[in-house]
């Protein structure tokens, strides 16, 4: 059988094409189903993006309360302000909270802590004394006034460096204005090698451990009376830089501390120049004798001139020990001395305190203090029992008695208007508050 | 110099510079624990690859714990610090600051926030202020004791141990398993001693168990503190012992360092039963592990609920 040429073409084509045809479909059936995939990878694309937005967003909330039973807070209604719909003219004539930094706060705005801390104190004291502006506030005898109030902000400025600014004010004289005064404002660099930090500003000097409080924080009414006649009333409060170094490789705790100061004081230096400046250094250990009881001790030096250019040297020493029972809340007893030697005038003035506190809330002490004056001859002597109540941890109330005998007239006694001061009896009561945060102390 | 001096000077060096990197291999870890349940889940995640100690003993309230230089020496001395977190121990900060160690420091690589992924209860959800008392506001940071959160507590140790000795990461998770299959077992144990008594209503001095109560189904009913951390006031312990009585509740739960006088004065009262549990590893006798102060504390509910 012959067959046609024109039919061989035919079924070469039509051999050709179908497998063609047939690859045709397949491809588009991949096509379609790479479009497919295509689209639910997209569509997956998207539901891990809501969900890690919604992750996002859950981990920026505070984490919600479940079914336990809630603290003692009282219910209030949401604030307009954790709301992100736009406000109705119904919800803006509703009554609202008022600004609260807290709120601020918990919703990670602020970056710091802010701490307010009041002190009040009033006063009692004999005529002559008030006369002679002899008291323990001079200027002040026989008034209740605000000593300080104080605004600290206080936080991490970087990964670096901690910052604390301390504002206040408080009474000077009688009636007259209030100053607001730079009480601290430094920074500490945290992550320098070795085991060392760096203290930049204007700060309170670690010489002796009670001038590094603030007077609220004191443990008695005063100041004690051998800071405040050999520095003055505010204490030892310098700027300029100050390094500390706590080695590793000792068996106990040791810092060590360096550092130099304008040298403004001026009750005990006064020049104010770094071409002379105020050199200090401190080194303190601390004991644990026991799990219960423990002895810090110190050692410190402050070098500086006078506005006459003469170099006065002061050396301290401050030892405080503590007995805290197994499981109590606070120290059963507590005792403490620092006194201060200056080397260019050959004077050295002292205190001892010991304080008691059997109740949680209830502390009974006394502070003896004598010390000699180091611009003039004499010496005085006091003795001040005090008790405490600390309705809570930020709150506390002071009463204390102090009697002193100085054995000479002060400048002040001779004004001529009958006053005098060599003997001064003196009842105190002194109210403390604080707000917000503020720091702990180390023991 | 002599040959032989060369030789012995430069044999000398070789055994320091083999010896120098195999010395700083074999040192453990050194790590410091704000408390002592930490201390120890830290203990048993590390294993022998670290050395732990804590800063505070567990009959010791951690809220206001004293900051003392030798807490300073031994941050200042440690590769980690772990710290519960959500204002419980605050006070470290200041200890830490004082240690001069700068990998310790906010944002170190040495500091381990054990609260991270926590589900944090009691968070507040209105505005606080301290009429309220101690309230954290944050929410209750007592978590450490329930130990279903231990997984998540482990996990933030172990991730907090391979940052600083990312080659024993594999030791750790392994410690962590073996640590977690341990607790499993005991979980089951206590979750069956406690079923009988599932529903209970027990009263605290301190809401420090809210974690623990929650986890074995009983119920916070009161706690003698009207507001925390401040000492309650009588007209508020009339009411908790009218309470006690009215309810019939049996148990009033302790903390060692709290007024333990007190719980057993309103307990005797009241006709309940005042215990000391353990608030902390260490707290109480015999409660020197994670898994024994649990075990502690469940034995002491199941008995006492009965």
């Amino acid at each position: 059988m012959r067959v046609p040429g024109s039919l061989v073409v035919v079924l070469l084509i039509a051999l050709g094409v179908v497998p063609a045809a047939a690859q045709t479909t397949e491809t588009e059936a991949l096509r379609r189903e790479i479009e497919q995939l295509r689209r639910q990878q997209e569509q997956y694309q998207k539901t891990i993006d809501a969900l890690a937005e919604r992750l996002k967003k859950l981990e920026a909330a505070p984490a919600p309360a479940p079914a336990a039973p809630a603290p003692p807070v009282a219910q209030a209604p949401s604030t307009p302000s954790s709301q992100t719909a736009p406000l109705s003219p119904a919800d803006l004539a509703r009554p609202r909270q008022p600004f609260s930094l807290y709120q601020q706060r918990g919703s990670g705005q602020l970056l710091f802590d802010i701490g307010i801390a009041g002190d009040f104190v009033g006063n009692l004291t004999q005529r002559n004394v008030e006369k002679a502006g002899g008291g323990t506030f001079s200027g002040r005898e026989n008034r209740f006034f605000p000593r300080e109030v104080e605004v600290g902000f206080f936080g991490q400025i970087d990964p670096y460096a901690r910052g604390e600014v301390r504002i206040e004010t408080g009474e000077d004289e009688p009636g007259g204005e209030m100053r607001v005064n730079l009480a601290e404002a430094h920074l500490t660099l945290v992550t320098l090698p070795y085991g060392t930090q760096l203290k930049l500003g204007q700060m309170r000097n670690r010489f002796g451990w009670s001038n590094q409080f603030h007077v609220h924080d004191l443990p008695w009414v005063d100041v004690p009376d051998v800071y405040r006649v050999f520095f003055g009333e505010e204490g030892l409060v310098e700027k300029g830089v100050e390094a500390t170094w706590v080695p590793d490789f000792l068996p106990f705790y040791v810092q060590v501390l360096g550092g130099v100061f304008n040298g403004d004081n001026e009750a005990a230096f006064g020049r104010g120049r770094l071409t002379t400046p105020l050199a200090t250094g401190r080194v303190v250990t601390f004991v644990e004798l026991t799990d219960t009881m423990a002895l810090q001790v110190g050692a410190s030096v402050a070098s500086g001139e006078t506005p006459d250019r003469l170099r006065r040297t002061l050396v301290g020493y401050d030892l405080k020990f503590k007995y805290r029972p197994d499981g109590w809340l606070h120290p059963l007893l507590t005792l403490a001395s620092e006194g201060i030697y200056s080397q260019t005038d050959e004077r050295f003035g002292w205190y001892g305190a010991a304080e008691v506190q059997p109740w949680r809330r209830w502390s009974f002490g006394a502070r003896y203090d004598s010390t000699q004056y180091p611009d003039a001859p004499g010496r005085q002597w006091a003795v001040e029992p005090y008790v405490s109540f600390f309705p809570s941890e930020f709150l506390r109330f002071r009463l204390a008695y102090k009697h002193t005998e100085k054995s000479h007239r002060d400048v002040s006694d001779l004004l001529g208007n009958g006053g005098s001061s060599r003997i001064a009896d003196e009842l105190f009561l002194q109210a403390t508050f604080i707000l917000g945060a503020h720091p702990a102390h180390p023991f | 110099m002599s040959t032989r001096t060369r030789l012995f000077v430069l044999l000398v060096a070789l055994a320091a510079l083999v010896a120098v990197p195999s010395a700083q291999a074999a040192r453990k870890l050194r790590v410091v624990a704000t408390i002592p349940d930490l201390k120890s889940l830290a203990e048993a995640v590390g294993g022998d690859l670290v050395e732990v100690d804590s800063l505070t003993r567990g009959t010791q309230n951690f809220h206001e714990a004293e900051v003392r230089p030798s807490m300073m020496l031994k941050l200042r001395r440690a590769d980690a610090v772990i710290e519960n977190g959500l204002g419980l121990d605050a006070w470290a900060d200041v200890a830490i600051t004082g240690s001069n160690n700068a990998d310790l420091m906010a944002g170190g690589r040495g500091r381990i926030d054990i609260s991270r992924g926590i589900q944090v209860l009691e968070v507040p959800t209105t505005r606080v202020d301290r009429s309220m008392g101690d309230v954290h506001p944050q929410g209750n940071p007592h978590f450490s004791l329930d130990p279903g959160l231990a997984p998540v507590i482990t996990q933030n140790i172990v991730d907090g141990f391979a940052r600083l000795a990312p080659e024993h990461r594999a030791a750790f998770e392994q410690n962590r398993k073996s640590f977690l299959a341990k607790l499993d077992g005991r979980m089951a144990e206590w979750t069956k001693l406690m079923e009988p008594v599932k529903g209970s209503k027990v009263v605290v001095f301190h809401p420090v168990y809210i974690y623990f109560l929650t986890r074995f189904g009983l119920v916070q009913a009161a706690a003698l503190e009207d507001r925390p951390g401040i000492p309650p006031s009588p007209q508020h312990l009339v009411n908790v012992i009218r309470q006690i009585k009215e309810e019939r509740i049996k148990v009033i739960l302790v903390e060692p360092w709290n007024d333990v006088k007190l719980a057993n004065r309103v307990a005797e009262e009241a006709g309940a039963k005042a215990f000391v549990v353990a608030s902390a590893v260490g707290a109480v006798k015999g409660a020197d592990s994670y898994i024994a102060a649990i075990d502690y504390t469940v034995n002491t509910l199941a008995q006492a609920l009965r």
